[in-house]
């Protein structure tokens, strides 16, 4: 019997051996790839790509801090990027092997800090808006105010991300996202206390599920997100802040201590081809910087509120920055904000 | 235990043997990082999400403040709670499942542990959708007529309340039951010829004669509770947070490893000198 | 005396206390809707699509591949112990017994952040060998509490008589010691086992590229509401193979008896 254990068990650990050939670890958020890309890319690579998923920024990087050495591919936000080369967390790419680079588009490269892609290349644009249910919340107003209704019985959720929250809340007092000033920071802060009081939860990921069940009303989340949503239930809805909301390019990066960086740079170059871009854009709800792309998919799907805002919110909208020292003021800020009554 | 005899040379070497694989396994991967964390404690955090050079006590003082009273505060009363009621209500099951018949005892046990190998997190999730807005309990709630509309059933301290006494409650139940499997009960009947009523036999008998499983059973379900992470952060609300969800916001959030540290030292201390408390007290009442 | 009703009930009461969320989750596992909360039609869809949800059976294969690991590595280890516990009188096993205790009582969260953070501090990469350590560190005492259990009534005279008819110790304890103790090994073997497969908290801080247990995949799955009847299926799975193991093995010990 103890035999036959033994020997079940030697199985088992060959088995997991053989079929850890070669994998590309991947590293992003949830729901980021279309997975029939991915299922093809294995096909002709013969390889398997592994996801994990991480909810924000800040648990990715701790994830990575604390020595999760294997991942071969990260999707970071840009503001991370320059701490994690300063950290020495990730490589430079090597631009010869990713031909499709040529479709980036040049305005995108504008708005990130790392302009001549030398760490990163911009994998798609979002925009963090509110997600309502048409038909349980009536005269929805294109504002962040609506946060503030306490009208709605508790069916809102916030966003869990320290940045983007006290972003909302900075930016319906009309400041910066990126603000390094403490009083600013102390009015977002009352602010933030009284919109507590008509929500149910600070959530990353499980606001999707809530705002497709009718659990939550109204929502603050990611543009794409909520698109996602939008294709499966006609009864959910979105509205653009005008007021300026936060945009978020996240891109591609490899780490250091990739063990395969052939295959990840293969998967980016993958992933940026035209037509690529495009299906995985309609599947994701995500807008890809890829010009050849963008000429590929409807115009429709371009105009979708969850996926493009007007010119005008654009010029009030910011990308949120590393911004080193005071993060620790924003610390302070939200645990305020958790504590409070 | 056996006694020693002494006559054979070989004894010492065997015994260190035997001894050391366990010894040496528990000294690196859980003396040392436990050290690791005290030490962490004392250290400066850098931006980075790295530690700095030097020492400070900074972390710790950080954790005086009304923010951290109240954290504290709420996490052990919710823990205590979620202990009480476990043992309440383990009373009378372990109780009724001992005098059970023997064939009916293992079956019984069978079906108390059989949802426990169900991974916890699914469980939880069960209880997300029976508790959700318009979901079957609340449907339930409005039939009843109890409530013309229910409340929000979720989010918030109360569901907390509920699944972590429903993820507690077997080990609150097996200890209990172990104890009174053991237990006589012709002291039960004794007690009620000489003119106790039922509730005072088990009042006054049984679970005095018990004490050292409900003992047991108060210790497991509050330790395992006190740490308590995932129930809070899926089921809590806006102000369900306990220690645990601090820890991990601090770890992984902010970046900040000797603050989480300096928390972790907090609870571990808080675990300790309960769990110290607790069982000198159960041998004083053992002397006693 | 007729025993108190009351007892029974509160029984009663816990049974469903205990079941109807697995009822729930049966339940949903066959509902056409996502969400659950109303019954809308009966469907299989919620199966196909778990047989091609190979990420859920990689991990349940990752899960059971350190669980299996895990329990072997703490049921030799604990094995050990409890023997050496058992059968020596002396400071160096008092020291043991307390070095055994404390993780017995000490809450899961801080077992996860201590070893992350011995883990960053040693520059260990996480993954595979990260949980595994974790697991075994997290069993071992189950385990040797479990195995102390049985060898309450181990006979220690029958070694020492067979070391005195000249059996070398390798023999005694091939011969004697494991097929004597090996119900209490299996025994928290299987405990070890179940401990480790269902671990969450521990895991999530300790795993690392690829090293996705079920749990950890699970945790991510469900807050993505098209998920969740699918992990729904993937339970009532496993609870049905554990009744048939369950009803199995009580059918064997009947025979035996």
């Amino acid at each position: 019997m103890s035999s036959r254990f033994l020997s079940l068990t030697l199985l088992f650990i060959a088995a997991s051996v053989a079929s850890a050939a070669e994998t590309l670890h991947v590293f992003t958020w949830a729901d980021y790839i279309d997975s029939a890309l991915v299922k093809r890319f294995e096909k002709t690579h013969g390889c398997k790509v592994a996801i994990d998923t991480f909810d924000s920024n800040e648990s990715m990087y701790a994830k990575l801090k604390a020595g999760a050495g294997g991942y071969d591919l990260v999707f970071p936000s840009s503001y991370i990027i320059p701490q994690m080369v300063q950290q020495g967390m990730i490589q430079e790419l090597d631009q010869t092997k990713l031909p499709n680079i040529a479709n980036i588009d040049p305005e995108v490269l504008d708005k990130v800090a790392d302009k001549t892609m030398k760490h990163g290349v911009p994998y798609t644009l979002g925009y963090t808006v509110i997600g309502y249910r048409k038909d349980k919340v009536k005269n929805i107003e294109a504002s962040w105010s609506t946060l503030a209704r306490t009208d709605l019985k508790k069916r809102v959720t916030l966003l869990n991300d320290m940045r983007e929250t006290i972003g909302a809340a900075l930016k319906s007092l009309g400041y910066s996202m990126n603000t390094r000033d403490e009083k600013e920071l102390n009015e977002a802060r009352d602010v933030l206390i009284g919109w507590k009081k008509g929500i149910t939860k600070f959530d990353n990921e499980a606001y999707k599920a809530g705002v497709d069940s009718g659990e939550f009303v109204v929502v603050h989340g990611y543009g794409g997100d909520l698109w996602q949503v939008m294709q499966r239930n006609k009864k959910v809805g979105v509205v653009i802040p005008a007021e300026g909301v936060s945009v978020a390019c996240d891109e591609m990066v490899i780490p250091k201590s990739a063990p395969n960086t052939a295959l990840a740079h293969q998967f980016i170059d993958y992933l940026l081809d035209g037509k690529n871009a495009a299906q995985n854009m309609q599947s994701i709800g995500y807008l890809c910087p890829n010009s050849a792309a963008l000429k590929i998919v409807g115009k429709e799907f371009l105009q979708n509120p969850a996926l493009t805002i007007s010119a005008e919110v654009k010029l009030k909208s910011e990308v949120i920055q590393d911004i080193g020292e005071d993060l620790k003021k924003y610390t302070k800020v939200w645990d305020e904000v958790k504590a409070a009554r | 235990m056996p006694e020693v005899e002494p006559h054979r040379k070989a004894k010492t070497s065997e015994e260190w043997l035997v001894t050391l694989p366990s010894l040496v396994w528990l000294g690196l991967f859980f003396l040392v990082p436990t050290v690791v964390i005290l030490i962490l404690g004392f250290k400066p955090a850098d931006l980075t999400g790295g530690v700095a050079h030097g020492w400070t006590l900074a972390n710790f003082r950080s954790l005086v403040s009304v923010e951290y009273a109240e954290l504290f505060w709420r996490t052990v009363w919710i823990t205590g709670l979620t202990s009480f009621l476990c043992v309440v209500i383990a009373l009378p099951a372990g109780y009724a499942m001992a005098r059970a018949s023997k064939r009916w005892r293992n079956m019984l046990l069978l079906l108390v542990a059989v949802p426990f190998w169900t991974n916890f997190l699914i469980r939880i999730f069960a209880w997300k959708t029976l508790l959700q807005v318009d979901g079957p309990v609340s449907a339930f709630l409005e039939w009843s007529s109890l409530f013309e509309e229910a409340p929000t059933l979720l989010y918030n301290n109360w569901a907390v309340l509920v699944v972590m006494v429903y993820t507690q409650l077997p080990f609150a139940i097996l200890p209990i039951y172990a104890a009174a499997e053991k237990f006589d009960f012709s002291l039960l009947e004794a007690a009620r010829d000489l003119g106790a009523s039922k509730r005072t036999a088990f009042l006054q008998v049984f679970v005095p004669g018990i004490s050292r499983g409900i003992s047991a059973a108060a210790m497991m379900v509050f330790v395992a509770a006190l740490g308590m992470y995932v129930i809070p952060d899926l089921v809590g609300g806006v102000d369900g947070e306990m220690i645990g969800n601090k820890i991990v916001q601090r770890v992984q959030g902010d970046r900040n490893l000797p603050v989480a540290s300096a928390l972790a030292a907090a609870l571990l201390l808080l675990v300790s000198g309960l769990t110290f408390g607790g069982l000198k007290a159960a041998f004083r009442r053992e002397q006693s | 005396m007729r025993p108190s009703r009351f007892p029974k009930l509160v029984l009663s009461g816990v049974l469903v206390f205990l079941y109807a969320p697995i009822a729930v989750l049966v339940l949903n596992s066959f509902n056409a809707s996502h969400f659950g909360g109303n019954w809308e039609g009966f469907t299989w869809s919620w199966y196909e699509r778990l047989w091609d949800a190979d990420d859920l059976w990689e991990a349940l294969r990752n899960s059971v591949f350190i669980g299996v690991l895990a329990s072997l590595a703490s049921m030799l280890l604990g094995s050990l112990s409890a023997f050496a516990l058992h059968r020596y009188q002396s400071r160096l096993q008092k020291i043991h017994l307390g070095a055994l205790t404390v993780p017995l009582v000490l809450p899961d969260i801080l077992t996860g952040i201590s070893l992350l953070l011995f883990f960053v501090m040693i520059r260990m990469e996480t993954g595979f060998l990260t949980i595994w350590i974790a697991h075994v560190t997290f069993c071992l005492s189950y385990v040797t509490m479990v195995v102390l259990a049985r060898l309450q009534d181990f006979d220690f005279t029958l070694i020492d008589a067979a070391r005195d008819l000249g059996a070398s110790r390798w023999q005694v304890v091939r011969e004697i010691t494991l097929p004597l103790l090996a119900p209490g090994i299996i025994a928290g073997g299987l405990l070890a086992f179940t401990l480790s497969i269902d671990d969450f908290v521990i895991t999530f801080f300790v795993q690392g590229p690829g090293a996705t247990t079920l749990p950890i995949r699970v945790y991510s799955m469900m807050k993505v509401s098209q998920n969740l009847p699918v992990v729904n299926a993937l339970s009532t799975l496993l609870l049905g193979l554990t009744f048939i193991v369950v009803a199995f093995s009580f059918r064997l010990t009947r025979s035996k008896l």
